[in-house]
């Protein structure tokens, strides 16, 4: 449709032209055969004007969002350069006119029929333009009533067909009616609230320049339609005096309700910005930064807000004093000062409003330059963190509306805060996930995979972290001649500093377990164990922490000699069971833990001792984790339950006894969680074996 | 862990009730490391309604005892219950702290 809309409008246009030339009488009248009859010239007009504005009508929305200074300035810029082009014209014609000898009218009717296809241009645009601001936001009855307005005003352009040029009282009624259509429709200037201050001030200027361009058509048609050279009849009178009438008084309206309106654009701008502070406020929940961050925004939105001279927040301290977050023009001592006063009257935990600080006793003394002072506290449900304080020059500076939007900022504060330190919290466990991971991987890799092998000995082990990684560890390593050294042992601690003593103590074994080439006598080729925790708590003592220790035992197990000797630092007693004597029992012996004594006087507390093992024997060797296990109630497995364990279970071999441990704790603990790491080594020593002598 | 405590002019005494694990025993840290404990005579430990012991409390007391002794400071404990003492003796802590079994005997050292 709008396909052939356009060209039809053009052709009507050139039909119009035709036809009002064909009565100059002139030249060109001859030329065409004129004159045409008046008809045409009237069907023509009312043509194109019906199809310039069906066009308009259905041109995409020329309102773009919420650009309605935008939509005015391409209104004004438009229409601006044709009332000129519409002038110029006029002044060309009058020029060329005079020098012309002849008395011809074929350049004025030219003129003529050009601005009226201008005039209805500018017309129809400016109709559709104040079609899309009537309709702004409107309800549906006013879209119902706008569509009859213009086939109502569609209606008028056939009065001229019927020929009813003398004023016809049905004129007046029906003109009279539209034209208070019109103006109810004109009340419809919602847009206007939308404009901030700068906007107003420009849509009141376009609205002016429309209103002048519009005056230069008018007036132009004004004339000539008193022109004796006018050969057309008289333009659609009713319908473009009705559209004419429609598009100035929405202009002139608009215009005032901008005007009215602009001492009150501070409020809406002052409520935009309120709304605007909000949302930034709470944007900044989503972006997770510093409660630092948060506090500054609060006080910027604040100062802006309530339009403050000064201003501060406080945020309360466990410890010490309240300390000063964030401020603006106001000095230190006239903050401290005026917390103070607030304590003193008790006043400094609670929403505070004061306007007339001169009139206040406390106040005056202060002599402070402000008039009016809000405290609003910054709290939860659960606790408080502090309040903001804002400062007026005034008296009567806030009102009650301040303070509630002071709340809401306030609320929408400890939200952010509260928000960010859950956060803060999810990733720092989450950190401390992942170092656990890597922690747990590293004890993994310090415990030995692959237990010694030899044909006088059994071994069996068991080692399980707790959930957090502990520091439990053990260790072997094959000496010469036959021997086995075994370190066993549980650094205090959790986490990834344990897994970091472990490793060291188990570089401490592997450097102090070297044969000393220096060594007189074979005894001496390796440290004796309490000589090796001498050492290791003097390597120790530098880099163990404080509150630090570590709990280890050392046995040097000789196959050779068919004993062994061990040294016990403060780790769990040994549990034994001797073949000879058939009896179990610790070994009760006294050793300190490493890094208790960080100087010489520890080898006083560390004793070896020396034992004939025989064939059958078993020496269970374990960490705390173990007996120290809970049941339900809460009592501990204890040494006592494991001795009857061995008691019972020592003539099986070292897998089978440590299996057999292992089920009767595990039948203990059961449905408890581990709070400590467990391990368990059980070695069963056996006879000679021939022929694997190494 | 509840810890309460009473002073007289020479002797302050803590008494621990509950268990002494790795959260509890960041509190009885804050109470050893104030400087004023360092102005008594002697630190008695009632350790009558203490159930348990970690590593991480026996490092709360490792970690004062060089200071407590530097300072003049004797550090007794009473009224242990035995899987407690059991603890500090497999630490060898006996030999390094003072251990005796009723209020009367602390008083007295």
């Amino acid at each position: 449709m709008q396909s052939t809309l356009y060209p039809l409008t053009i052709f009507s246009w050139v039909l119009l032209l035709l036809s009002t030339l064909s009565n100059t009488q002139g030249q060109a009248a001859s030329w065409l055969g004129g004159p045409w009859p008046e008809w045409v010239t009237l069907v023509t007009q009312a043509a194109f004007a019906a199809g310039m504005f069906m066009h308009q009508r259905e041109l995409p929305e020329p309102l773009r969002g919420n650009d309605f200074v935008g939509l005015l300035r391409r209104l004004v810029l438009g229409p601006g350069l044709l009332a000129t082009l519409c002038v110029g014209l006029h002044l060309l014609e009058r020029v060329i006119q005079y020098q012309l000898p002849t008395n011809d009218r074929t350049l004025f009717a030219l003129i003529y029929t050009i601005n009226l296809g201008l005039f209805v241009f500018f017309l129809a645009k400016t109709n559709y333009s104040w079609r899309s601001l009537v309709l702004f936001r409107s309800s549906t009855r006013i879209q119902r009533e706008w569509v009859w307005f213009e086939i109502l005003l569609g209606a008028t352009l056939l009065f001229r067909l019927f020929d009813w040029v003398p004023p016809h009282p049905i004129d007046y009624i029906v003109i009279g009616t539209l034209g208070a259509f019109g103006v109810y429709l004109s009340g419809n200037q919602q847009w206007v609230a939308y404009l901030n201050r700068r906007q107003k001030w420009e849509a009141v200027l376009l609205q002016v320049a429309m209103l002048l361009s519009m005056a230069v058509f008018v007036s132009y048609f004004l004339r000539i339609a008193q022109d004796p050279k006018l050969v057309a009849p008289a333009p659609q009178h009713a319908f473009l005096l009705l559209t004419v009438f429609f598009s100035t008084f929405y202009a002139l309206m608009g215009l005032l309700v901008t005007l009215f309106n602009l001492p009150t654009a501070g409020v809406f701008e002052q409520k935009r910005e309120e709304i605007l502070s909000l949302q930034r406020l709470t944007q900044l929940i989503q972006k997770g930064q510093s409660e630092d961050e948060i506090h500054r925004m609060l006080l910027d939105s604040a100062v802006q807000t309530v339009d403050a001279d000064a201003a501060w927040i406080m945020l309360d301290n466990e410890e010490q004093r309240p300390q000063v977050a964030q401020s603006f023009q106001i000095a230190p001592e006239q903050m401290a000062q005026v917390y103070a006063l607030l304590q003193e009257y008790n006043l400094h935990l609670i929403e505070y409003l004061n306007n007339d600080l001169p009139n206040s006793n406390g106040f005056r003394s202060l002599a402070l330059p402000y008039g009016s002072l809000i405290v609003m506290p910054l709290r939860s449900a659960k606790r408080r963190y502090g309040a903001i304080y804002m400062l007026k020059k005034g008296r009567q500076g806030f009102d009650r509306e301040n303070l509630s939007i002071l709340q809401t900022f306030a609320s929408q504060t400890v939200l952010s805060i509260e928000n960010l330190r859950l956060m803060n919290v999810s990733l720092e466990n989450q950190r401390v996930q992942e170092e656990l991971k890597i922690a747990s991987l590293v004890q993994d890799s310090l415990i030995p995979k692959n237990l010694p092998i030899d044909s006088w000995f059994a071994i069996s082990s068991y080692a399980e972290s707790a959930k957090e990684v502990g520091g439990d560890f053990y260790d072997f390593l094959h000496l010469p001649g036959r021997r086995l050294a075994i370190l066993i042992g549980d650094v205090s601690g959790k986490g990834v500093t344990a897994a970091f003593h472990v490793a060291q103590m188990k570089g401490i074994f592997h450097a102090l377990m070297q044969e000393n080439p220096l060594a007189r006598s074979e005894r001496d080729k390796f440290p004796l164990p309490s000589k090796f925790m001498a050492q290791a708590n003097h390597a120790l003592a530098r880099c163990l922490e404080k509150s630090a220790f570590i709990t280890a035992s050392l046995y040097i197990i000789d196959y050779e000699n068919g004993g062994f000797m061990f040294a016990r630092a403060g780790h769990c007693h040994t549990l034994y069971y001797h073949s000879i004597k058939e009896e179990v029992s610790y070994f009760q012996t006294a050793g300190l833990g490493l890094g208790i004594i960080r100087n010489e006087s520890y080898e006083k507390h560390i004793k070896n001792q020396f034992y004939d093992y025989n064939p059958g024997d078993v020496m269970v060797i374990y960490t705390d984790g173990i007996v120290e296990a809970r049941n339900a109630a809460q009592d501990e497995y204890g040494e006592e339950r494991l001795q009857q364990m061995l008691e019972q279970t020592y003539f099986l071999d070292a897998d089978a006894i440590k299996e057999q441990i292992l089920t009767d704790l595990a039948e203990f603990s059961h449905g408890q969680p581990m709070h400590d790491d467990q391990t368990l080594l059980v070695v069963k020593f056996k006879a000679a074996q021939p022929g694997s002598h190494n | 862990m509840k810890i309460t405590q009473h002073s007289s002019a020479t002797t302050l005494t803590l008494s621990l009730d509950g268990e002494l694990d790795a959260s509890s025993s960041v509190l009885l840290d804050t109470e050893l490391a104030k400087p004023e404990t360092l102005q008594f005579q002697k630190v008695l430990i009632d350790c009558q309604k203490l159930n348990y012991i970690s590593s991480a409390g026996l490092g709360v007391f490792i970690s004062h005892l060089q200071q407590f002794q530097d300072a003049g400071v004797k550090l007794v404990f009473f009224n242990m219950q035995d899987k407690v003492h059991n603890v500090f003796e497999i630490l060898g802590l006996d030999a390094l702290m003072t251990i005796v079994p009723s209020e009367a005997e602390a008083t007295a050292v």
